[in-house]
């Protein structure tokens, strides 16, 4: 309650603390962020097992708004950098090793399919729209949008969270299999006019390099960084208090950490995958 | 059964900020509970624990018998908890138009309700008719409509779900007379219902005379009636 008496600085300051209680409170504090961060993530998951069949159909048709914003809207700016970077991978491979389709072949497949297209397209999906949800859910809190939710008997997780979420997942794997097209297509329409490779050894050194783990490869990390991209966008939108000027500081928070979150699991995966399963390429 | 709203023991702080204090508080369906008190109090956050919209630190809060905290606000629905909030600003959904404000939650439990869509949208377009909200107006984005629709707006919302209980947060705030007028009206339907349970947070001496409620001060934490907690300043 707001005192009455007359104000006394001396009463704000603030005792100096220990070492050993500043490193006790970082540590609760960091405790409590990843069990809250985790939270969201399981409890919008297991809000769509919520009843409500009327819920779980509007619900559905938020997702498909969402993939529509993601995933329709991002073509053209996949298709662009799917372009320049089967270009750019054509241009040094050409340099290293002229009129070699097999091998471009095989270095597109190790670079584009297994790496390139999920990660730059998470990045693009977080770039474009992580943002976008942050800011979106960060002004809804300000403005008491998610407690007017509630207060309609609405679950904000299962309502705001679950359709941005899967709706990012639809949007990663779709623009992913979207990229890997277009970047392979410009690598060999540009390496047959540029080195004069012929296109059936670039079928060669593709269809030669794509072992049938690459797939459950391809398919783990698109789902893994939408729901990465997704599920931070959400936390950090919905980590907003009442004042607008949070919500930028949490938008970019929240792309700075999908990022980095996108990049650790791209690489825990690719690692942890191929140690599992052998080398990817069979020796020359 | 604890039907209406029931504080028991309930307590709220923001840090070292009590709002509310083990409080004891019984408001029945069919009555109203006007709330005052100075401004920065925490009229808005007593509505928000008692709608359950925040849990309180200490002690429980139940409507009709059902902890108002519960888990999923869409549990609460379920066990026929049905609360209309009309917030200090409308807390409309800015990316819906005023008619789909309205429908949500009504589409959203639309199983529960047994209505169709066009069960549901006609049910939407009598409760803004009810408010006189121009049709011009229903598919018109919260951002285009001026404040006193857009709270016009929000009661037809919380009219639409028939509830049963009912808060709202400076409900004449910034109106004209004649939306006041209007807004008083629907509030003295609510309060000559006797199964609805009311709290309003206000500070409106007009409101207050309007409904004829002997108001509560919130004040310290503490709810007390407006002349006792007076005299208890004075002392």
């Amino acid at each position: 309650m707001r005192s009455t008496l007359p104000y006394d600085p001396r009463s704000d300051a603030v005792r100096e603390a220990s070492w050993v209680e500043r490193i006790g409170r970082r540590a609760i504090s960091s405790l409590s962020e990843t069990w809250s961060l985790f939270g969201t993530l399981k409890d919008a998951i297991v809000s769509d097992f919520a009843p409500g069949v009327a819920a779980k159909r509007l619900v559905h048709g938020i997702m498909l708004t969402q993939v529509m914003f993601t995933g329709v809207q991002a073509l053209s700016l996949v298709s662009a950098i799917g372009v320049l970077i089967g270009a750019s991978i054509i241009i040094q491979t050409n340099m290293m090793m002229p009129a070699d389709g097999e091998l471009i072949g095989r270095v597109l497949v190790a670079v584009v399919l297994r790496e390139l297209a999920p990660l730059i397209t998470a990045i693009v999906v977080a770039g474009r729209s992580g943002t976008a949800i942050a800011t979106e859910l960060g002004n809804m809190k300000v403005n008491s949008e998610v407690l007017a939710l509630s207060s309609l008997g609405i679950d904000p997780l299962r309502y705001v969270v679950l359709p941005r979420m899967i709706g990012c997942v639809v949007s990663v794997v779709a623009l992913m299999i979207y990229f890997s097209i277009v970047s392979l297509s410009a690598a060999f329409a540009i390496g047959i006019l540029a080195s004069g490779a012929s296109l059936s050894s670039f079928q060669q050194g593709v269809s030669g390099s794509v072992m049938p783990h690459d797939l459950a490869l391809f398919f783990a990390k698109g789902l893994g960084l939408g729901t990465i991209v997704g599920w931070l966008s959400c936390h950090f939108g919905l980590q907003v208090n009442s004042s607008p000027t949070e919500v930028p500081q949490q938008a970019s928070r929240a792309v700075v950490m999908s990022l980095l979150g996108c990049v650790v699991y791209n690489t825990l995966l690719t690692a942890g995958f191929y140690w599992l399963v052998g080398p990817p390429m069979p020796a020359p | 059964m604890k039907d209406g709203l029931w504080l028991e023991d309930a307590s709220f702080r923001y840090g070292d900020l009590w709002v509310l204090r083990e409080t004891e508080l019984h408001v029945p369906p069919g009555r109203t509970l006007i709330v005052t008190g100075d401004n920065g109090v925490g009229k808005s956050t007593l509505l928000y624990v008692c709608a359950g919209l925040l849990n309180a630190s200490a002690g429980h809060v139940w409507l009709d018998g059902h902890l108002a905290a519960a888990k999923k606000p869409s549990e609460l629905m379920r066990q026929g908890v049905r609360r209309g909030f009309l917030f200090g600003q409308g807390g409309l959904l800015s990316n819906l138009s005023a008619l789909a404000n309205v429908t949500l939650a009504l589409r959203y439990h639309a199983d529960l309700f047994g209505m169709d869509e066009e069960d549901l949208n006609l049910r939407a377009r009598e409760a803004l008719a009810q408010l006189r909200v121009a049709q011009t107006d229903f598919h018109a984005l919260p951002a285009h409509l001026s404040l006193g629709v857009r709270k016009r707006v929000a009661l037809a919302r919380a009219v639409a779900l028939n509830p049963n209980f009912v808060f709202l947060d400076d409900p004449d705030g910034g109106l004209d007379s004649s939306t006041r007028n209007l807004v008083y009206e629907r509030l003295e339907r609510f309060r000559d219902d006797s199964g609805i349970t009311v709290v309003i947070a206000t500070n409106s001496r007009q409101l207050i005379e309007r409904l004829a409620v002997e108001p509560m001060e919130l004040a310290h934490g503490h709810l007390l009636p407006e002349d006792q907690s007076r005299r208890s300043r004075m002392a």
